[in-house]
């Protein structure tokens, strides 16, 4: 009797810890790890924020206005930021707001805050790139150019230090000044190979030799989808227009 | 794609100006190329460029971009960016010519 019920007790207090061990594991499994719960606050911040700016501008509000949301929202994260140093989560939320700043035409604001980064945080990836927007739209390269020459020496991250580079040669040249351009992009194919950037630079480079205005188009020749013979040597005395297009 | 009856208007108005139009597509899908070609009447020439070598030879990283050649083959103008570009382009070209 004794024996049996001891058994049953056995049993009982067995099934109770595998219950509370598979509770745990289950449990676990679906709790996502704290960094992972940070992104998914970010994330969830940045969607709320598009939503606002989508209907703002639908319902007529201008980019630059002072009640756009974007600025709302960028202060929200950049708040975020400082309340959490070094996590992967920031580096999101940083690049947001600087460019939710730029979308907005804070482009003197959104450089106060860039130049509190050091130049070894991770966000410069893309905010870099940012740079790159904004001076395109006030056709003022000078705060990019500075700021690239300093990552090109500081950043830690070489994929950071080749974009910086290849972004001076983009704002050369988009300035106008194809010799500092060029040495820009040559810089990148040398010191930075086998990479994207090496590549996109090497691109420019046949570009800015090659595919100028008045100098003749590289020949191609390969058969139309038709199966007709197309070249354009055999569409000389034509005026053509050549346009890369996508379905998608 | 939304300029795509621009083109085909202008396409349409200045062929007999000599003007042709070539159709580059980056696209890998060749049947969904032809499907769009077919429900959009696009019937200018078409070549794909699955293979970006074309991309590469004129450097061009996204879609739409024109070039406009003049009638020795020499670069007009370079990777316009719209078709209103490409239309202000092509006004000038055949003024001058």
């Amino acid at each position: 009797m004794a024996q049996k019920s001891f058994v049953r007790l056995f049993g009982s207090l067995l099934g109770l810890v595998l219950f509370l061990v598979l509770t745990a594991i289950a449990q676990n499994s679906s709790r996502p790890a704290p960094n992972d719960r940070e992104m998914d606050r970010v994330q969830a911040m940045i969607t709320q924020a598009k939503k606002e700016a989508d209907q703002f501008l639908k319902s007529g509000g201008k980019a630059d206005d002072a009640n756009h949301p974007n600025l709302k929202w960028a202060a929200t994260l950049w708040h975020y930021r400082l309340e959490h140093p070094g996590t992967p989560a920031t580096k999101v939320a940083t690049i947001q707001a600087l460019s939710m700043l730029y979308r907005s035409n804070r482009v003197s604001e959104m450089q106060a805050k860039a130049d509190t980064l050091k130049l070894d945080d991770p966000a410069w990836e893309q905010i870099i790139n940012v740079l790159l927007f904004a001076s395109t739209t006030t056709k003022d390269y000078g705060y990019l150019i500075s700021k690239a020459e300093a990552l090109t020496h500081s950043a830690v991250d070489p994929k950071i230090k080749a974009l910086a580079r290849f972004n001076i040669g983009e704002a050369y040249w988009r300035k106008g000044d194809v010799d500092q351009a060029r040495i820009a992009f040559q810089t990148v194919v040398a010191e930075y190979p086998n990479t994207s950037n090496a590549e996109e630079a090497e691109g420019n480079l046949r570009e800015i030799e090659l595919l100028n205005v008045g100098q003749p188009a590289p020949e191609f020749d390969r058969p139309t989808l038709n199966g007709d013979p197309l070249s354009l040597a055999g569409l000389k005395g034509k005026v053509v227009v050549l346009k890369f297009w996508a379905t998608y | 794609m939304g300029e795509v009856p621009l083109l085909k208007e202008l396409y349409e108005q200045s062929k007999d100006q000599g003007v042709v139009v070539v159709g580059i597509s980056l696209d890998e899908d060749l049947k969904k190329v032809h499907e769009v070609l077919t429900s959009k009447g696009m019937s200018w020439p078409q070549v794909s460029d699955a293979d970006q070598a074309l991309c590469k030879l004129f450097n061009v990283k996204g879609t739409p971009t024109y070039y406009l050649l003049d009638r020795d083959g020499k670069i007009a103008a370079k990777k316009l960016p719209s078709f209103k570009k490409l239309r202000d382009a092509l006004d000038l070209l055949l003024k001058k010519s």
